[in-house]
């Protein structure tokens, strides 16, 4: 097909170069086979899901001695991973800084209240909506794209702060301060969700099934050739450009692509949490999201899970702690904010020891079996 | 046959400074044509200013009777020029095949959504560059080195990843800048024999170098730049016999 006569000799290649998939030994059916070669690719996601499915199962046993609610969390988690996986595509993957996903979460659960409150539309239709509009939102500023490196995070972070009065300010659409109250729960056709007496087991396996497939996407996408024009932008624009990559045209669909995930992950959150305000979609949570970017991992599918969880259980474990301890020791106590501090301690230890962040760590524990902490005052060896 | 590629009067300033003056040559196709000139006489400038990386000032550059100043730079490659740099910029953090991938990107259609669905024609499109990938890093003779990273490579592979990675978007024309900096004398001899299989190939080939016996043995034409002006342009011979080449270098032998 293409490719002849253009320098492409095609010379016989001998044995020994590694292939992806076809080793799989002759004795199985190609039905078989194919079987097994789907798992192969995708066991991190078996995996998954087959945890994530038992999970319920004894999370309701030790969540009281644990003293925090553990399925109730795993929602949150669950959220999160939508949006950190849509911004490791674009801060991961592409290298493109956004201190303002808050916004376009925000403006995801803005979309569906609204909807449902004053349109009536089921959630099953908010929340694509909510998705749309962040998606046309993500598009309309996606010309900040034009910046870059540290330039790009500041106006990204101003962007992220004009929504965030936008929202507070247009007090006849957002109720500003007081936020929207009484938002329906989530319900599909036929099939109520958000109530009943185990709603938030529903709810669980209703974030987790669209985690799972925002994953999955995200997965095949950066394995293929849009997925290796971000990593290519990413390490060298000029290259890129001159190898025939669109790069300006690549970032912008990163950065749609990224402020939909985050519009779609607002709008559940929304319908689960039954009323916002714009407080919480501030700067605090945009920072929220790159954190578990980083810290889970950049460039990393898990990653994006990893840090979700990571960043939304360290809160609930340092609330959790006067229960396990019996008492907060006096000399914690004295500092009024203390789980600010230990939050903070755990992310600055995470970035000094696994600077690749968690998922890295482990997998380097795997691949090379090594620790997967780094000793920080060692030089660094040549690159 | 009719010239590939045709300059003229190209011309660009960096305040005040003119790195290209009045720059005009021609190159037929299937000829290895080399630009040659003391340091800063704006071959690299040359360079950037075919695949768009900068705006001229002045001039004209009509490739396969299309203009492309003004054109962005993917847009140049779409069309059929690719080129090596300087300063080697493979990606580093990618394997030697995605490397290349990223070559045959502008010749895939798949977009985000039938790659990350996995539609059949993403997925069968995928596997050909898969293939096709393998058939190019084997022409510069780094097919062994695949799978690995592609910032692990000594550096004189690196340079000929570059190679693969540029002949993977199918050139018409291929701008190698300095491809002997840094290789030893087995490696550059190879380097020479690989640049001649490629103009074998049906690509034509204008090579900015230093490296005088490498320019001297493969080439057919040869251009000098001095000062960002043309001052010499004929075959190997020619120019080597040219007292103004001679001057501009400065004694220096040509040709040793």
């Amino acid at each position: 097909m293409e490719g002849d006569g253009k320098g492409a000799r095609r010379v016989p290649r001998d044995g020994g170069v590694p292939r992806g998939t076809g080793d799989t030994p002759g004795r199985f059916s190609s039905s078989a086979r194919s079987l097994l070669s789907i798992i192969r690719s995708y066991h991190l996601f078996l995996g998954l899901g087959v945890f994530l499915a038992l999970f319920p199962l004894w999370a309701d046993r030790i969540s009281r001695p644990l003293g925090i609610p553990l399925v109730m969390v795993m929602r949150l988690v669950g959220i999160y991973t939508i949006a950190a996986v849509g911004l490791n595509l674009l801060i991961g993957y592409a290298g493109q800084v956004s201190l303002g996903h808050a916004a376009f979460f925000g403006v995801g659960a803005y979309t569906s209240a609204l909807l449902c409150l004053k349109a009536h539309f089921p959630p099953w239709l908010g929340i694509p909506a909510a998705v749309a509009v962040s998606a046309v939102l993500g598009f309309t500023v996606a010309p900040v794209l034009r910046l870059k490196g540290h330039y790009l995070a500041m106006a990204t972070l101003g962007l992220g702060m004009v929504f965030f009065v936008f929202m507070r300010e247009m007090t006849w659409l957002t109720g500003g301060n007081d936020g929207l109250r009484n938002i329906p729960a989530l319900y599909l056709p036929g099939l109520a969700i958000g109530e009943g007496r185990d709603y938030l087991r529903k709810e669980y396996f209703f974030i987790w099934i669209i985690a799972l497939l925002v994953l999955l996407f995200c997965h095949n996408l950066v394995r293929s050739r849009s997925g290796r024009a971000m990593l290519a932008l990413h390490q060298s624009e000029v290259a890129a450009e001159v190898m025939g990559v669109d790069v300006s045209w690549e970032k912008i669909k990163a950065f749609v692509l990224s402020a939909a995930l985050a519009g779609l992950a607002g709008g559940i959150f929304a319908h689960i949490q039954g009323y916002i305000d714009p407080n919480l979609f501030t700067i605090v949570l945009s920072i929220q999201l790159v954190t578990m970017v980083v810290v889970g991992g950049m460039e990393s599918i898990w990653g994006a899970v990893a840090g979700a969880g990571v960043i939304t259980f360290i809160p609930k474990v340092v609330e959790a702690l006067p229960k396990w301890l019996g008492e907060v020791p006096h000399w914690l106590e004295k500092y009024s904010n203390y789980e600010g501090i230990i939050y903070g301690l755990i992310l600055v230890l995470t970035m000094v020891f696994m600077p690749k962040g968690i998922t890295r760590g482990l997998a380097d524990m795997v691949r090379y079996r090594r620790s997967p902490f780094v000793n920080p005052w060692r030089k660094k060896a040549l690159e | 046959m009719e010239d590939i590629l045709v300059v003229e009067g190209l011309t660009k300033t960096f305040g005040g400074l003119a790195a290209v003056k009045e720059v005009s040559f021609r190159v037929r196709p299937n000829v290895i044509k080399a630009i040659i000139g003391p340091n800063g006489a704006g071959k690299t400038t040359l360079f950037d200013l075919l695949t768009g990386l900068y705006r001229a000032d002045r001039g004209r550059a009509i490739f396969q009777g299309k203009e492309i100043l003004g054109l962005q730079p993917h847009r140049i490659a779409a069309l059929g020029i690719a080129r090596t740099f300087q300063t080697v910029r493979v990606f580093p953090e990618m394997t030697v095949r995605e490397n290349v991938m990223v070559g045959l990107h502008h010749r895939a259609r798949a977009g985000m959504f039938a790659s990350a669905l996995r539609f059949p024609r993403a997925r069968r499109e995928e596997a050909w560059m898969w293939e096709e990938s393998l058939a190019y890093l084997d022409m510069v003779g780094l097919e062994m080195q695949a799978e690995n990273r592609a910032g692990s490579l000594p550096f004189g592979q690196q340079r000929l990843l570059e190679v693969a990675r540029a002949l993977a978007t199918a050139p018409r024309l291929l701008l190698l800048d300095e491809p002997a900096a840094g290789l030893n004398d087995y490696e550059t001899r190879e380097l020479g024999e690989i640049i001649k299989r490629i103009r074998d190939g049906g690509v034509t080939v204008l090579l900015v170098e230093h490296d005088m016996a490498l320019v001297m043995s493969i080439s057919e034409e040869v251009l000098v730049l001095d000062h960002g002006e043309v001052i010499s342009e004929g075959t190997p011979e020619e120019v080597r016999n040219d007292p103004r080449v001679i001057e501009a270098y400065l004694g220096t032998e040509i040709g040793a």
